[in-house]
């Protein structure tokens, strides 16, 4: 029952039943765990990865379902934290306990790209991952910066 | 307590697993995760950030130099999201005079701790308590006779408790580096100056750097360490400056390890069904029923007795293993359990609240009685009642609890983001009956906390689960829904009925507060109750304590944010009785102490402070300038300040709110005053503290709150227990700090109190409703 997957740009033979979430095969099986666990049912974005660019809730997806989609993780964002949206999050020390923000980070990656320029209301309406810690006005800010960043 | 399926069992070499340990704590972990990034080899803090001896000369617990003057601080407070990584490093570099680039942190040692005793010199604290800028806050360190002192994180107390001895370990370790220098070059130490790690004495133009000193400073002693002393804020260099997170960068790329993310060769995976009512067992299972699914290893029951109760258990329960942890809870979603529910069985929250209601119409026992209450209420002009309450209301931390567990028979190790490693050491030494001593704990990143024992008994578990397959490393993991619902502890429902006598003007001349609330712990159930800040010449408070089967725990904000809430609220409801503007009404009522300051009625030590921050507070929010419709500004001040003690962190706001006419809330702006007090640490940090507090303290004023029907919490998961996202965060949020002279309690939770009170008395302006539970979610907020 092997399959493979596409992640980062690596391909990986995983073992596991084709239903198991992609979440828990991306953490357990290929051994990248800074996509997190928050609730498993698709409510809180700490699982969001892109697949073709789009952010998903991999908690809530079947591996089976990911085999042949382009599955970029947190890890696979840049080799040394020089994405924009990275630089950004830096910049403003958007995290706390940090615990959300792989999910966070690619969900403002999802959105500069489909929206280079995001208003205040286009961030309202992509940004749904929940933060414990309430760290939403720094990632407002750090989204405006990464979209000024990239147009550079 | 395990069953075995025996084709599964592989053990591993043991041996040849604690020597990988053994060698560096982590580096064999590592070949297990993807490569570090480039960026992550100079990063202030390692992805893995726990403990590692010292493999370049340590100066003393806290501080090692390598030779091209890398400093590393060990922290000993876990960091959860409060910038302990950061701050903690700061103390130790203000004195040590170190270039701060260069500084990195890791964790300190539990069980260093357990087997060192703390440095003479770090025992005295210094001055005279808080209003001494050459002193401490009130440390309450008694107990914390290892090495790292007080490694639990709660009560904001990180700053307050380890701020004097942090700044010790870093001047003693300066003193040792100029003193060496002073030997090497036989000259008089007074001579060395030491700025940015770099040591030079200007007469002979010589100068020598902390790294190539370091070896020799590391063998000698100060003839008298007693004479450290610590700078006072005015000589503050770094601290006071906003510094970003250490941590920060390996935030955003994934690599920051949580206990979650561990993973270790040969480990197991365990997922954690407990009885879902508080106090209650396992009465059977069938592990026939699983034994053959994909991967399952064993089932271990985690029995509910006076050992496991002594540890922190809630209720007993029964852990799936497997070879993956999807697997694990795949099969343990499939096992059937039998439960014994216990006493606990037939409480619903409606009957809970009943019974608060009922005992809070009891005698209680009095907490303040000053004047004559009833005669005064027999004569007032007016009389106002209310019933104020609040809901049971877990923490609720992002990260599901967690802890790896390798227990072999003499030796535990742990990884795990914990807050209390010196507490989880000691009980992973009881569970398993080995010392303390050989109980090793890898402290990790942790994914939220926001209150004390905010992990609940996780590593305690793990410990249990672990102990029953000695040899093998095992992953236990929490569901959100076992996090939620059974694996904390919470804020306990209360109710409080307030009565006001008021004089013709409108003034209070008597007050009665009867408080039902089962929050034992210390002064929870009356902190901020007990001695309100205003003038009321009469006062009674009494504390009703009804029994229920919840446990109980402090949460962000303790004792302070409901009672807050019910003496921000009730004041608010006065001044509209009294027709009065609520910040007047406040301020005159505060001012009306009398100058000599005692705690209590008949004085109030912080009077002026809470003057001024009503008033910074009204200027910077544009207090009484005109709003559009729908639209109104809410105010409250409180300063968490406890009984029994005189330090407080004031915190002022005014929320700008619009509610439509369908009942629709939009929370638009905060304005903050917060009192910084001498000076804080790391301001950047406090901010980013308050920010995340709005977000908190609104959650709970609009959304949150656990249920109970038949003895168990029906809210375990995001879908029922909102979380606020983006699109409700203030779109302008204003703070200023407030100088006094005294050191505050923290930042972790002082902006807390204030904001449920604040966003109902705007409610109330804009509705006409005065709500007096919360969360809104259960009030219809519509109005004209
Ligand atoms: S873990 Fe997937 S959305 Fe919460
Ligand atoms: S930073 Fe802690 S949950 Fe978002």
């Amino acid at each position: 029952m092997a399959f493979t997957l596409l992640v980062n740009g690596v391909q990986y033979s995983v073992d596991a039943e084709q239903e198991t979430p992609l979440l828990w095969v991306l953490r357990d099986s290929i051994g990248l765990t800074g996509t997190k666990y928050g609730c498993g049912i698709g409510q809180c974005g700490a699982c969001t990865v892109l697949m073709d660019g789009n952010a998903v809730r991999s908690c809530f997806m079947q591996a089976g379902r990911a085999v042949g989609r382009k599955i970029t993780t947190i890890e696979g964002l840049s080799p040394d934290g020089s994405h924009p949206a990275q630089l950004a999050w830096k910049e403003f020390d958007v995290p706390q306990c940090g615990y959300c923000q792989s999910g966070q980070i690619l969900t403002a990656v999802a959105l500069l790209e489909k929206k280079p320029k995001p208003t205040d209301a286009d961030i309202d309406a992509q940004m749904t991952n929940a933060c414990r810690c309430g760290t939403y006005h720094r990632i407002r800010q750090a989204i405006h910066r990464a979209a000024a960043l990239r147009g550079q | 307590m395990s069953e075995k399926t025996p084709e599964k069992k592989t053990e591993m070499d043991r041996r040849e697993f604690l020597t990988t340990t053994a060698t560096v704590g982590g580096a064999m972990v590592l070949g297990f995760w993807m490569p570090l990034s480039a960026e992550a080899a100079n990063m202030p803090v390692a992805p893995t950030p726990w403990y590692r001896e010292a493999a370049v000369p340590e100066i003393n617990a806290w501080i090692t130099i390598a030779p091209d003057d890398t400093v590393t601080i060990r922290v000993g407070q876990t960091e959860l999201g409060t910038g302990v990584f950061t701050a903690n490093p700061m103390m130790v570099a203000e004195e040590l005079q170190c270039d701060w680039k260069k500084v990195r942190a890791e964790y300190a040692s539990a069980n260093r701790d357990a087997r060192e005793k703390a440095p003479e010199w770090t025992l005295k604290v210094p001055g005279n308590g808080e209003s001494d800028p050459g002193g401490a806050a009130p440390v309450e360190l008694e107990n914390a006779k290892g090495v790292y002192r007080r490694m639990i994180i709660h009560s904001s107390g990180n700053v307050r408790e380890s701020r004097y001895y942090l700044q010790l370990a870093g001047a003693e370790a300066r003193e040792r580096l100029l003193l060496a220098a002073a030997n090497e070059w036989g000259v008089p130490v007074s001579e060395l100056v030491a700025k940015d790690s770099v040591i030079t004495h200007a007469k002979s133009k010589r100068r020598t750097t902390y790294g190539a000193i370091a070896a020799k400073a590391a063998r000698t002693p100060l003839p008298d360490p007693s004479k450290i002393k610590i700078k006072t804020p005015d000589k503050y260099t770094l601290l006071g400056t906003e510094q970003k997170s250490l941590d920060v960068p390996l935030k955003v790329t994934g690599e920051a390890i949580y206990g979650i993310d561990i993973r270790l060769p040969g480990m197991l995976y365990a997922a954690v069904k407990a009885c879902p009512v508080w106090g209650g067992d396992v009465q059977s299972y069938n592990f026939d029923r699983i034994r053959n699914m994909p991967g399952v290893h064993s089932v271990v029951r985690l029995p509910f007795d006076s050992l496991t109760k002594s540890v922190g258990f809630l209720c007993g329960g029964v852990a799936a293993i497997a070879d993956s942890w999807w697997r694990a809870k795949t099969a343990l979603d499939a096992l059937p359990v039998e439960w014994n529910y216990g006493s606990g069985a037939g409480v619903s929250s409606t009957s809970l609240y009943d019974l608060h209601l009922a005992t809070g119409k009891q005698p209680g026992e009095a907490k303040t009685n000053d004047g004559n209450v009833d005669e005064a209420m027999a004569r007032a002009a007016k009389v106002v009642e209310a019933v104020y309450s609040v809901p049971f209301s877990p923490r609720a931390r992002m990260e599901p609890g967690n802890a790896t567990v390798l227990v072999t028979d003499n030796r535990v190790d742990i990884w795990s983001g914990d807050q209390d490693p010196q507490g989880l050491l000691r009980r992973a030494a009881k569970l398993t009956g080995i010392t303390p001593e050989n109980v090793y704990i890898h402290s990790t990143f942790q994914g939220g906390g926001y209150g004390s024992n905010g992990n609940g008994p996780q590593g305690e578990q793990a410990v249990a689960v672990a102990n029953a397959v000695r040899g093998r490393p095992v992953k236990m993991l929490w569901t959100r829904e076992e996090d939620w619902g059974t694996g904390t502890k919470y804020r306990p429902m209360s109710v409080c009925l307030m009565k006001a006598g008021l004089d013709a003007q409108g003034w209070p001349i008597a007050m009665e507060v009867r408080h039902a609330t089962t929050w034992s712990l210390g002064d929870m159930g009356y902190r901020g109750l007990s001695a309100p800040p205003y003038f009321i010449p009469n006062y009674r408070l009494t504390i009703h304590a009804p029994k229920t089967h919840v446990p109980i725990g402090t949460r962000r904000g303790t004792g302070a944010a409901p009672n807050g809430f019910y003496m921000e609220s009730f004041i608010d409801e006065l001044a509209n009785i009294a027709g009065k503007d609520p910040y007047m009404y406040r301020r005159e009522l505060i001012s009306r102490n009398p100058a000599e300051p005692k705690q209590g009625v008949g004085g109030f030590v912080h009077r002026d402070d809470f003057v001024r921050a009503l008033d910074m507070v009204a200027k910077m929010s544009g207090w009484g300038t005109p709003l559009p419709e729908g639209w109104a500004r809410g105010i409250a001040i409180d300063d968490r300040r406890r009984p029994t003690r005189t330090t407080s962190t004031i915190c002022a706001q005014v929320h700008t709110v619009e509610v439509t006419k369908a009942g629709k809330l939009t929370h638009h702006r905060v304005d903050v005053v917060f009192e910084q007090g001498f000076a804080l640490m790391n301001p950047l940090s406090v901010r980013k503290q308050i920010e995340g507090q709005i977000a908190w303290g609104y959650d709970d004023t609009m959304y949150q709150a656990t249920t109970l029907e038949e003895g168990h919490a029906i809210e375990r998961n995001f879908d029922k227990f909102p979380v606020s996202r983006m699109n409700e965060y203030p779109k302008q949020v204003n703070i200023q700090f407030m100088k006094t002279n005294r050191w505050i309690t923290g930042a972790g939770e002082e902006a807390i109190p204030q904001i449920p009170p604040a966003i109902l008395n705007a409610v109330f302006k804009i509705t006409g409703k005065r709500f007096r539970s919360i969360p809104l979610k259960s009030h219809d907020l519509s109005w004209g």
